[in-house]
């Protein structure tokens, strides 16, 4: 699935991420900003691309600030994000759910 | 319908990872995660996945789960409904609730939703938020609307507006709604649960108010703030006369139980079902207070 | 807390506005920047602003949390979050900040980066896209780092003779030229009609390219400066801020090591803009300031004075200072240009 527009979700208040999703050609590519970069950064890499991938989405340029998220936290605005991304908010894909 | 302790229903805003997070640590007995009036209408996405993530993987304890889905007439309602028993939520909460009608068009999305996620069938609960002149008049019906019901809440601030008014510290204006839906709530054998108390500066207030619904019968009080599970807690905690007295009418029992009699008698004075009932809902408050211990017997504070 | 929308453009709610920043220091509230603001949000406990913040454009501005606020940096970080949310919903994802250098690492926690820094404030951005796809997206050409690179920042409102001066000069002495054309619209000619007076102008010379400047070459005279006290000076900051931007964000990453700016008899505003950059540039980047040229009898070529003659209908004074490209598309929209003019008070 091809991003439609750029999307923005979650914020950045403690333990949340803001998500920023944008049209990419080159896979996914993100852009971490964590204090817990080093312990965690690659473990939030991991559930942006995971999640990501659940909706088909391959080429994404992804901003991600975050502040202290859990797993389910960084899995929800990815996936709020990318429902925003392809316009599909009033149609939540239940599969991925 | 198991019985259980109803004391304090925590407010969770629907889109604040830190409160949805940590909603567990402080032992409310519900949480109601909330999706409507606290999440902004661009947000209403957003806080539906974040509350259906954190109750796949966070443990909340022993706190029953409610979510506040947005009303029946928003677009956001059927997607949250849908999304809240895919989750496996324990008690839907239907805000501004005037009929009965609506609580049954609740059950059906609810039923749909139970179909397409293979969840049990009738495993959803749900309950009413009271918001309106007309719903107050309409909670007999509200409350029996179906097997599912759990409880009755009342919600003040709209309420107030409805009835031209607005809140006092005497609660005045609330008199005919609390009655109205406590009776409806009992004669239904479910849940009444009182309206939040905003003002948190004002922790006489608090106490007054919460006083008062303890003495009128509510189960408990919905709360904004964790900070006022204790002071509700304190308010419903047994007294040491009203637990030893349960632990009389508990002994009683096992005795009759063990002669293999259908009566159960004290002090030569048969024990009518109402006071085994008191009884043992004294026993509950007075566990989750930790007033009495492991044997049975009542710890001095 | 209870967060609400307020409308500014009230007088009611601007007086109580401003009341609260006037407290938290913020003191600047001239038209000029108060305009701008779209949206402003204000965070209240009993009726009494606690903390605000605003939209204007792209730029986040009037940022202030009350002192006295428990968890300060957390209500710091939702009003940003609330700003940087309210922004995407309209469809910006690409944010400025302008600010003291004290609050600088408050908004990197949130996820802003300085673009530049000077002793009174600083610009950050976030969002995408960013400063780093803006240099990625711009050509590049083979070697670039063993080249002598040079770079040429103009508004060309229109492009003249006296532009053409400035890049041919550049162009003799480099092995490449960029000339960035200022994006913002806030000029008689538009960024479309600017950019492409200015490739046409500089068509023949191969080894001269010409860019947008995008959000990092703006007119720095409309930087805000809301959060300076009023006696500091507005002009030389605005200028040493844009000077650090480009010698940091735009000439390193570009191997950029000299810049050509036009020398400047007249305004007192751009003649703070050299000194500045003179003072900020070197020694990574040196600064070229070359004589204004001049037709006949010390008659010195301007976009003023080009401009001057559109409006004052006389078409033969205009073709003493520009090129032919910009003549001719001059004279073909002779009258739409001088509508503009009368219309507002387009410079």
């Amino acid at each position: 699935m091809d991003i439609k527009k750029t999307a923005l979700a979650g914020t950045l208040e403690s333990s949340d991420i803001q998500i920023t999703l944008s049209k990419g050609d080159n896979g996914v590519n993100i852009d971490l900003d964590s204090s817990v970069e080093e312990l965690y950064g690659d473990q939030i890499r991991k559930v942006i691309t995971d999640t990501l991938a659940a909706y088909g989405i391959k080429n994404a340029n992804v901003k991600a600030v975050d502040k202290g998220a859990l797993d389910c936290v960084v899995k929800a605005r990815t996936m709020a994000a990318a429902q925003r991304a392809l316009e599909t908010t009033d149609q939540p894909d239940w599969e991925v759910f | 319908m198991e019985e259980r302790l109803r004391r304090t229903m925590m407010f969770v805003p629907g889109n604040n990872a830190g409160m949805v997070k940590d909603a567990g640590i402080y032992g409310a007995d519900s949480i109601m995660f909330d999706l409507e009036d606290s999440v902004s209408m661009s947000e209403k996405d957003a806080a539906r996945m974040l509350v259906y993530e954190a109750l796949q993987t966070q443990d909340y304890g022993d706190s029953e789960l409610v979510v506040r889905v947005n009303g029946i007439d928003t677009p956001y309602f059927k997607n949250d409904v849908y999304a809240m028993v895919k989750a496996g939520i324990e008690v839907v909460r239907l805000p501004k609730v005037e009929s009965a009608q609506m609580m049954l068009d609740l059950v059906k999305v609810v039923e749909e939703a139970e179909k397409k996620f293979d969840r049990k069938p009738g495993s959803t609960h749900v309950m009413a938020a009271i918001e309106s002149a007309k719903g107050v008049l309409n909670a007999p019906e509200i409350a029996a609307s179906t097997d599912r019901m759990i409880g009755l809440a009342l919600s003040a601030e709209d309420y107030t507006t409805d009835m031209k008014t607005h809140r006092y510290p005497d609660g005045a204006e609330l008199e005919f709604a609390r009655n109205m839906i406590l009776h409806a709530a009992r004669a239904a054998g479910i849940a009444a649960f009182d309206t939040v108390f905003t003002n948190m500066n004002d922790i006489e207030g608090f106490q007054r108010e919460t006083e008062h619904i303890h003495e009128l019968g509510f189960d408990g009080k919905s709360l904004v703030n964790p900070r006022q599970i204790d002071w509700v807690n304190k308010v419903y905690e047994p007294t040491k006369k009203e637990i030893e007295n349960a632990l009389d009418v508990e002994a009683a029992i096992e005795e009759a139980h063990q002669k293999g009699s259908g009566v159960i008698s004290m002090n030569g004075q048969m024990v009518d079902r109402p006071v085994v009932l008191r009884a043992q809902r004294v026993i509950r408050l007075a566990k989750a207070s930790n007033l009495i211990n492991e044997e049975g017997e009542y710890i001095e504070k | 807390m209870e967060i609400r929308e307020i409308n500014i453009h009230i007088k009611r709610n601007f007086n109580k506005w401003q009341k609260f920043l006037k407290k938290t220091g913020i003191t600047t509230f001239s038209p000029k920047e108060t305009d701008q603001v779209e949206r402003t949000f204000v965070w209240e406990d009993d009726g009494e602003i606690m903390a605000t913040g605003s939209i204007a454009g792209n730029v986040l501005k009037y940022i202030a949390v009350c002192s006295k606020v428990k968890g300060h940096g957390e209500t710091f970080n939702q009003l940003v979050s609330k700003l940087v949310n309210e922004a995407a919903t309209m469809g910006r994802f690409h944010l400025f900040v302008f600010t003291k250098p004290q609050y600088v690492q408050s908004f990197g926690y949130v996820g802003f980066h300085v673009l530049a820094q000077v002793e009174d404030g600083a610009i950050l951005e976030a969002g995408t896209p960013d400063v780093h796809d803006y240099i990625k997206n711009l050509p590049h050409f083979a070697d670039q780092d063993n080249s002598r690179v040079a770079g040429v920042v103009m508004n060309a409102n229109p492009f003249t003779n006296g532009h053409r001066y400035l890049v041919e000069q550049a162009s003799r002495e480099n092995d490449h030229v960029y000339v960035f054309v200022v994006s913002q619209e806030a000029s008689l000619f538009t960024f479309a009609e600017r950019f492409k007076l200015v490739k046409e102008g500089c068509r023949d010379l191969a080894n001269v390219t010409v860019v947008p400047g995008d959000s990092y070459m703006v007119s720095y005279t409309t930087f805000p400066a809301y959060f300076l006290k009023d006696n500091q000076d507005v002009a030389h900051f605005q200028a040493a801020l844009d000077a650090q931007l480009f010698k940091q964000q735009v000439a390193g990453p570009l191997n950029i090591t000299r810049r050509y700016v036009g020398s400047e008899p007249f305004s007192k505003t751009t003649d703070i803009y050299n000194q500045e950059l003179t003072r900020v540039l070197p020694p990574d980047v040196e600064v070229k300031i070359i004589e204004r040229a001049s037709n006949a009898n010390d008659d010195v070529i301007s976009a003023t004075k080009v401009r001057a003659a559109i409006a004052n209908d006389e078409l033969a004074v205009v073709q003493k200072y520009v090129p032919q490209s910009t003549l001719s598309f001059v004279q073909n929209n002779w009258s739409d240009l001088r509508a503009r003019i009368k219309e507002g008070s387009l410079e």
